[in-house]
Protein backbone atom coordinates (compact mmCIF):
# COMPACT_ATOMS: atom_id res chain seq x y z
CA UNK A 1 0.00 0.00 0.00
CA UNK A 2 1.72 3.25 -1.23
CA UNK A 3 0.73 6.19 0.90
CA UNK A 4 2.39 8.94 2.61
CA UNK A 5 1.36 12.66 4.00
CA UNK A 6 2.14 14.36 0.44
CA UNK A 7 -0.16 11.86 -1.20
CA UNK A 8 -2.81 12.14 1.86
CA UNK A 9 -2.61 16.06 0.92
CA UNK A 10 -3.20 15.76 -2.59
CA UNK A 11 -6.09 12.98 -2.81
CA UNK A 12 -7.74 15.49 0.23
CA UNK A 13 -7.00 18.70 -2.11
CA UNK A 14 -9.03 16.86 -5.22
CA UNK A 15 -11.58 15.50 -3.33
CA UNK A 16 -12.51 18.86 -1.75
CA UNK A 17 -13.19 19.77 -5.01
CA UNK A 18 -17.13 18.35 -5.51
CA UNK A 19 -19.49 17.08 -3.23
CA UNK A 20 -21.21 15.40 -6.64
CA UNK A 21 -20.03 11.68 -5.56
CA UNK A 22 -20.41 10.31 -9.31
CA UNK A 23 -18.30 12.90 -10.06
CA UNK A 24 -15.72 12.27 -7.45
CA UNK A 25 -16.55 8.60 -8.33
CA UNK A 26 -15.10 9.38 -12.06
CA UNK A 27 -12.73 11.31 -10.82
CA UNK A 28 -11.10 8.40 -8.90
CA UNK A 29 -11.59 6.26 -12.16
CA UNK A 30 -9.50 9.16 -14.08
CA UNK A 31 -6.40 9.56 -11.60
CA UNK A 32 -6.39 5.83 -11.45
CA UNK A 33 -5.91 5.74 -15.18
CA UNK A 34 -3.38 8.86 -14.83
CA UNK A 35 -1.39 6.71 -12.31
CA UNK A 36 -1.00 3.99 -14.40
CA UNK A 37 0.37 5.44 -17.10
CA UNK A 38 2.84 7.94 -15.17
CA UNK A 39 4.07 4.85 -13.20
CA UNK A 40 4.22 2.81 -15.68
CA UNK A 41 8.42 1.93 -16.56
CA UNK A 42 9.16 3.69 -19.98
CA UNK A 43 6.97 6.45 -18.63
CA UNK A 44 7.85 7.59 -15.47
CA UNK A 45 11.79 6.53 -16.24
CA UNK A 46 11.65 9.91 -18.37
CA UNK A 47 9.32 11.79 -16.39
CA UNK A 48 12.12 11.27 -13.67
CA UNK A 49 14.85 11.87 -16.17
CA UNK A 50 16.96 14.49 -14.86
CA UNK A 51 17.53 15.24 -18.44
CA UNK A 52 14.16 16.60 -18.74
CA UNK A 53 13.58 20.10 -18.07
CA UNK A 54 10.43 21.24 -15.60
CA UNK A 55 8.79 22.97 -18.85
CA UNK A 56 8.92 19.72 -20.91
CA UNK A 57 7.61 17.71 -18.17
CA UNK A 58 4.74 19.80 -17.37
CA UNK A 59 4.65 19.41 -21.30
CA UNK A 60 4.37 15.50 -21.86
CA UNK A 61 2.18 15.36 -18.51
CA UNK A 62 0.00 17.86 -19.79
CA UNK A 63 -0.57 15.55 -23.08
CA UNK A 64 -0.60 12.29 -20.76
CA UNK A 65 -3.97 14.15 -19.58
CA UNK A 66 -5.06 15.49 -22.94
CA UNK A 67 -4.42 11.63 -24.61
CA UNK A 68 -6.64 9.98 -21.75
CA UNK A 69 -8.97 11.86 -21.99
CA UNK A 70 -9.28 13.56 -18.11
CA UNK A 71 -11.73 16.44 -17.16
CA UNK A 72 -10.46 19.51 -16.29
CA UNK A 73 -10.02 19.07 -12.91
CA UNK A 74 -8.03 15.81 -12.93
CA UNK A 75 -5.83 17.58 -15.82
CA UNK A 76 -5.50 20.30 -13.83
CA UNK A 77 -4.65 18.53 -11.01
CA UNK A 78 -1.93 16.80 -13.07
CA UNK A 79 -0.34 19.87 -14.02
CA UNK A 80 -0.11 21.00 -10.48
CA UNK A 81 1.10 17.77 -9.59
CA UNK A 82 4.06 17.88 -12.12
CA UNK A 83 4.86 21.91 -11.32
CA UNK A 84 5.14 20.40 -7.70
CA UNK A 85 7.85 17.54 -8.59
CA UNK A 86 5.82 15.31 -6.98
CA UNK A 87 4.88 13.00 -10.65
CA UNK A 88 6.48 9.95 -8.15
CA UNK A 89 3.57 10.08 -6.26
CA UNK A 90 0.84 9.83 -8.33
CA UNK A 91 0.35 6.15 -8.07
CA UNK A 92 0.15 6.83 -4.34
CA UNK A 93 -2.23 9.40 -4.59
CA UNK A 94 -4.37 7.66 -6.98
CA UNK A 95 -4.33 4.79 -3.95
CA UNK A 96 -4.99 7.25 -1.19
CA UNK A 97 -7.73 8.87 -2.91
CA UNK A 98 -9.74 5.38 -3.86
CA UNK A 99 -8.92 4.36 -0.24
CA UNK A 100 -10.85 7.98 1.03
CA UNK A 101 -13.88 7.61 -1.83
CA UNK A 102 -13.89 4.36 -0.30
CA UNK A 103 -14.43 5.68 3.09
CA UNK A 104 -17.05 8.43 1.56
CA UNK A 105 -19.31 5.77 -0.29
CA UNK A 106 -19.08 3.41 2.68
CA UNK A 107 -17.44 0.40 0.86
CA UNK A 108 -14.60 -1.40 1.25
CA UNK A 109 -11.87 -3.58 -0.98
CA UNK A 110 -11.18 -6.77 -0.39
CA UNK A 111 -8.50 -9.61 -2.39
CA UNK A 112 -10.08 -12.50 -2.47
CA UNK A 113 -7.60 -15.24 -3.63
CA UNK A 114 -9.22 -19.07 -4.78
CA UNK A 115 -7.70 -22.29 -5.42
CA UNK A 116 -10.21 -22.32 -8.61
CA UNK A 117 -12.38 -20.19 -11.12
CA UNK A 118 -15.54 -19.29 -8.82
CA UNK A 119 -19.01 -19.47 -9.50
CA UNK A 120 -20.62 -16.02 -10.05
CA UNK A 121 -23.04 -17.43 -6.92
CA UNK A 122 -20.16 -18.13 -4.78
CA UNK A 123 -18.22 -15.28 -5.70
CA UNK A 124 -21.81 -13.31 -4.97
CA UNK A 125 -21.84 -15.42 -1.56
CA UNK A 126 -18.27 -14.54 -0.32
CA UNK A 127 -18.63 -10.97 -0.98
CA UNK A 128 -21.59 -10.95 1.16
CA UNK A 129 -20.11 -12.55 4.65
CA UNK A 130 -17.35 -10.27 3.75
CA UNK A 131 -19.72 -7.27 4.01
CA UNK A 132 -21.00 -8.93 7.07
CA UNK A 133 -18.16 -8.40 9.02
CA UNK A 134 -17.09 -5.04 7.53
CA UNK A 135 -20.37 -3.45 7.53
CA UNK A 136 -19.52 -1.89 3.92
CA UNK A 137 -20.18 -2.39 0.45
CA UNK A 138 -17.21 -5.06 -0.84
CA UNK A 139 -15.35 -4.10 -4.25
CA UNK A 140 -13.85 -7.52 -4.52
CA UNK A 141 -10.10 -7.78 -6.26
CA UNK A 142 -9.73 -11.56 -7.83
CA UNK A 143 -6.88 -14.03 -7.62
CA UNK A 144 -6.60 -17.66 -8.40
CA UNK A 145 -4.09 -19.64 -6.79
CA UNK A 146 -4.27 -23.43 -7.56
CA UNK A 147 -1.47 -24.00 -4.07
CA UNK A 148 -4.48 -23.48 -1.84
CA UNK A 149 -6.17 -26.44 -2.73
CA UNK A 150 -9.50 -25.32 -2.63
CA UNK A 151 -11.37 -22.63 -0.27
CA UNK A 152 -10.46 -19.10 -0.32
CA UNK A 153 -8.45 -16.54 1.33
CA UNK A 154 -9.96 -12.64 1.98
CA UNK A 155 -7.80 -9.67 2.85
CA UNK A 156 -10.34 -6.98 3.98
CA UNK A 157 -8.87 -3.92 5.15
CA UNK A 158 -5.53 -4.82 6.78
CA UNK A 159 -7.01 -8.23 7.98
CA UNK A 160 -6.23 -11.87 6.16
CA UNK A 161 -9.35 -14.25 6.75
CA UNK A 162 -8.03 -17.62 5.59
CA UNK A 163 -10.33 -20.54 4.39
CA UNK A 164 -8.35 -22.23 2.58
CA UNK A 165 -7.60 -26.18 2.53
CA UNK A 166 -4.20 -25.70 2.56
CA UNK A 167 -3.96 -24.08 5.64
CA UNK A 168 -6.79 -26.37 7.26
CA UNK A 169 -4.41 -29.34 6.47
CA UNK A 170 -0.99 -27.35 7.88
CA UNK A 171 -2.96 -26.77 10.84
CA UNK A 172 -3.71 -30.29 11.10
CA UNK A 173 -0.63 -31.53 10.13
CA UNK A 174 1.08 -28.96 12.93
CA UNK A 175 -1.31 -30.41 15.26
CA UNK A 176 -0.38 -34.55 14.36
CA UNK A 177 3.45 -33.18 14.85
CA UNK A 178 2.40 -32.32 18.16
CA UNK B 1 114.72 -24.17 116.55
CA UNK B 2 117.37 -26.27 115.52
CA UNK B 3 118.05 -27.12 118.72
CA UNK B 4 114.57 -28.22 119.71
CA UNK B 5 114.85 -30.09 116.13
CA UNK B 6 117.62 -31.97 117.50
CA UNK B 7 116.15 -32.96 120.34
CA UNK B 8 112.58 -33.97 118.57
CA UNK B 9 115.60 -36.06 116.78
CA UNK B 10 116.94 -37.76 119.43
CA UNK B 11 113.76 -38.37 121.01
CA UNK B 12 112.26 -40.01 118.03
CA UNK B 13 115.70 -41.97 117.68
CA UNK B 14 115.66 -43.27 120.98
CA UNK B 15 111.64 -43.82 121.04
CA UNK B 16 111.82 -45.98 117.28
CA UNK B 17 115.27 -47.92 118.68
CA UNK B 18 114.06 -49.15 122.02
CA UNK B 19 116.21 -52.31 121.20
CA UNK B 20 119.14 -50.32 120.82
CA UNK B 21 118.65 -48.68 124.32
CA UNK B 22 118.18 -52.25 125.93
CA UNK B 23 120.87 -53.76 124.03
CA UNK B 24 123.07 -50.90 126.13
CA UNK B 25 122.25 -51.50 128.91
CA UNK B 26 123.31 -54.64 128.75
CA UNK B 27 121.04 -57.06 130.26
CA UNK B 28 119.20 -60.36 129.36
CA UNK B 29 115.57 -60.51 129.83
CA UNK B 30 114.78 -58.56 132.88
CA UNK B 31 110.90 -59.16 133.71
CA UNK B 32 109.16 -56.81 136.04
CA UNK B 33 111.40 -54.18 135.82
CA UNK B 34 109.90 -50.30 137.13
CA UNK B 35 112.70 -48.65 135.14
CA UNK B 36 111.96 -50.40 132.17
CA UNK B 37 108.50 -49.63 132.44
CA UNK B 38 108.74 -46.35 132.86
CA UNK B 39 111.53 -45.88 129.90
CA UNK B 40 108.73 -47.70 128.27
CA UNK B 41 105.77 -44.90 129.39
CA UNK B 42 107.77 -42.02 129.17
CA UNK B 43 108.46 -43.47 125.51
CA UNK B 44 105.19 -44.26 124.83
CA UNK B 45 104.24 -40.71 126.20
CA UNK B 46 106.99 -39.08 123.88
CA UNK B 47 105.72 -40.95 121.24
CA UNK B 48 101.88 -40.01 121.79
CA UNK B 49 102.98 -36.06 122.63
CA UNK B 50 104.97 -36.08 119.50
CA UNK B 51 102.14 -37.52 117.44
CA UNK B 52 99.37 -35.12 119.47
CA UNK B 53 101.56 -32.47 118.34
CA UNK B 54 102.70 -33.05 114.73
CA UNK B 55 101.03 -35.48 113.48
CA UNK B 56 97.34 -35.22 114.67
CA UNK B 57 97.11 -31.68 113.40
CA UNK B 58 98.08 -33.00 110.15
CA UNK B 59 96.15 -35.69 110.14
CA UNK B 60 93.40 -33.73 111.43
CA UNK B 61 93.97 -31.07 108.52
CA UNK B 62 94.23 -34.15 106.36
CA UNK B 63 90.49 -35.71 107.30
CA UNK B 64 89.32 -32.25 107.41
CA UNK B 65 90.24 -31.86 103.88
CA UNK B 66 89.45 -35.25 102.46
CA UNK B 67 85.97 -35.00 104.37
CA UNK B 68 85.30 -31.47 102.80
CA UNK B 69 86.46 -32.82 99.11
CA UNK B 70 84.57 -36.06 99.87
CA UNK B 71 81.75 -34.04 100.85
CA UNK B 72 81.86 -31.07 98.45
CA UNK B 73 81.89 -34.42 95.87
CA UNK B 74 78.95 -35.94 97.21
CA UNK B 75 77.28 -32.36 96.95
CA UNK B 76 78.44 -32.86 93.19
CA UNK B 77 77.31 -36.29 93.10
CA UNK B 78 74.00 -35.01 94.75
CA UNK B 79 73.59 -32.05 92.52
CA UNK B 80 74.43 -34.21 89.52
CA UNK B 81 71.85 -36.91 90.69
CA UNK B 82 69.23 -34.28 91.22
CA UNK B 83 70.15 -32.90 87.75
CA UNK B 84 69.91 -36.47 85.91
CA UNK B 85 67.01 -37.29 88.02
CA UNK B 86 65.41 -33.59 86.74
CA UNK B 87 66.38 -34.71 83.05
CA UNK B 88 65.26 -38.66 83.47
CA UNK B 89 61.61 -36.70 85.07
CA UNK B 90 61.58 -34.44 82.11
CA UNK B 91 63.06 -37.40 79.78
CA UNK B 92 59.77 -39.44 81.20
CA UNK B 93 57.10 -36.89 80.86
CA UNK B 94 57.70 -36.49 77.72
CA UNK B 95 57.72 -39.62 76.94
CA UNK B 96 54.31 -39.70 78.24
CA UNK B 97 53.51 -36.31 76.28
CA UNK B 98 54.38 -37.89 73.05
CA UNK B 99 52.28 -41.10 73.91
CA UNK B 100 49.76 -39.18 74.51
CA UNK B 101 50.19 -36.99 71.87
CA UNK B 102 51.02 -40.04 69.89
CA UNK B 103 47.61 -41.09 70.73
CA UNK B 104 45.74 -38.04 70.26
CA UNK B 105 47.24 -38.31 66.39
CA UNK B 106 46.08 -41.39 65.80
CA UNK B 107 42.12 -40.74 67.52
CA UNK B 108 42.36 -37.43 64.99
CA UNK B 109 44.08 -39.50 62.41
CA UNK B 110 40.97 -42.16 62.94
CA UNK B 111 38.16 -39.18 62.87
CA UNK B 112 39.46 -37.56 59.91
CA UNK B 113 39.68 -41.24 58.02
CA UNK B 114 36.22 -41.68 59.60
CA UNK B 115 34.86 -37.96 58.06
CA UNK B 116 36.80 -38.36 54.44
CA UNK B 117 35.17 -41.98 54.15
CA UNK B 118 31.47 -40.49 54.62
CA UNK B 119 32.50 -37.89 53.01
CA UNK B 120 33.34 -39.30 49.86
CA UNK B 121 30.23 -41.94 50.20
CA UNK B 122 28.09 -38.79 50.58
CA UNK B 123 30.11 -37.01 47.38
CA UNK B 124 29.90 -40.74 45.87
CA UNK B 125 26.11 -40.95 46.60
CA UNK B 126 25.76 -38.03 45.09
CA UNK B 127 27.47 -38.05 41.82
CA UNK B 128 25.72 -41.48 41.45
CA UNK B 129 22.27 -39.68 41.96
CA UNK B 130 23.41 -36.54 39.53
CA UNK B 131 24.48 -39.13 37.13
CA UNK B 132 21.27 -41.42 37.07
CA UNK B 133 19.04 -38.01 36.96
CA UNK B 134 21.13 -37.13 33.75
CA UNK B 135 20.89 -40.48 32.54
CA UNK B 136 17.01 -40.15 32.56
CA UNK B 137 16.94 -36.80 31.54
CA UNK B 138 18.73 -37.66 28.48
CA UNK B 139 16.36 -40.66 27.98
CA UNK B 140 13.62 -38.66 28.42
CA UNK B 141 14.91 -36.10 26.09
CA UNK B 142 15.85 -38.97 23.70
CA UNK B 143 12.91 -40.43 23.82
CA UNK B 144 10.56 -37.82 23.04
CA UNK B 145 13.28 -36.81 20.31
CA UNK B 146 12.21 -39.72 18.42
CA UNK B 147 8.79 -39.49 19.39
CA UNK B 148 8.43 -35.72 18.18
CA UNK B 149 10.49 -36.58 14.58
CA UNK B 150 8.62 -39.93 13.97
CA UNK B 151 5.10 -37.82 14.79
CA UNK B 152 6.43 -35.19 12.53
CA UNK B 153 7.20 -37.30 9.73
CA UNK B 154 4.17 -39.56 9.86
CA UNK B 155 2.36 -35.98 10.42
CA UNK B 156 4.10 -34.99 7.07
CA UNK B 157 3.45 -37.74 5.11
CA UNK B 158 -0.75 -37.52 6.15
CA UNK B 159 -0.52 -33.81 4.87
CA UNK B 160 1.53 -34.92 1.92
CA UNK B 161 -1.39 -37.88 1.13
CA UNK B 162 -3.97 -35.71 1.71
CA UNK B 163 -2.64 -33.27 -0.24
CA UNK B 164 -2.63 -35.45 -3.44
CA UNK B 165 -6.17 -36.82 -2.60
CA UNK B 166 -7.43 -33.70 -2.67
CA UNK B 167 -5.94 -32.51 -5.86
CA UNK B 168 -7.17 -35.92 -7.63
CA UNK B 169 -10.76 -36.13 -6.07
CA UNK B 170 -11.42 -32.21 -5.49
CA UNK B 171 -14.76 -31.68 -6.90
CA UNK B 172 -16.56 -27.80 -7.59
CA UNK B 173 -19.13 -29.38 -4.80
CA UNK B 174 -16.22 -29.02 -2.80
CA UNK B 175 -15.31 -25.75 -3.64
CA UNK B 176 -18.91 -24.62 -2.58
CA UNK B 177 -19.01 -26.33 0.54
CA UNK B 178 -15.39 -24.82 1.70
CA UNK B 179 -16.88 -21.18 0.53
CA UNK B 180 -20.31 -22.00 2.49
CA UNK B 181 -18.36 -23.22 5.48
CA UNK B 182 -15.85 -20.13 5.16
CA UNK B 183 -18.96 -17.55 4.52
CA UNK B 184 -20.59 -19.42 8.31
CA UNK B 185 -17.44 -18.54 9.93
CA UNK B 186 -17.38 -15.12 8.96
CA UNK B 187 -20.95 -14.68 9.96
CA UNK B 188 -20.00 -16.44 13.20
CA UNK B 189 -16.78 -13.71 13.41
CA UNK B 190 -19.28 -10.92 12.89
CA UNK B 191 -22.03 -12.22 15.41
CA UNK B 192 -19.17 -12.33 18.24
Amino acid sequence: MRSSKVAKRYARALMGLSNDHAQLEAWGAEIERLARIVDSPEVAAQLESPTVTHADRMAALGKIAERLDLSFPVRSFAVVVASHGRVREVAAMAETYARMLDDLMGRARATLTFAYQPSDEDLARVVAGLAVIAHKKIIPTNNIDASLLGGVVAELEGKIYDGSLATRLADAERRLSG
Amino acid sequence: MKARIAIVAALLGATLTPTLAIAAEGAGEEHGSWGALIFYVINFLLFVGILWKYALPAGRNFFKARALGIRETMSKADAAFRGAQEVANRAAERMARLEAEKNQIASDLADETVFQIGRIYDLGQEAAARIKRDAELSATALAENARRRVREALARAAGNLARELVVQNFKPDDQTRLLRGFVEKLGEEAGQ
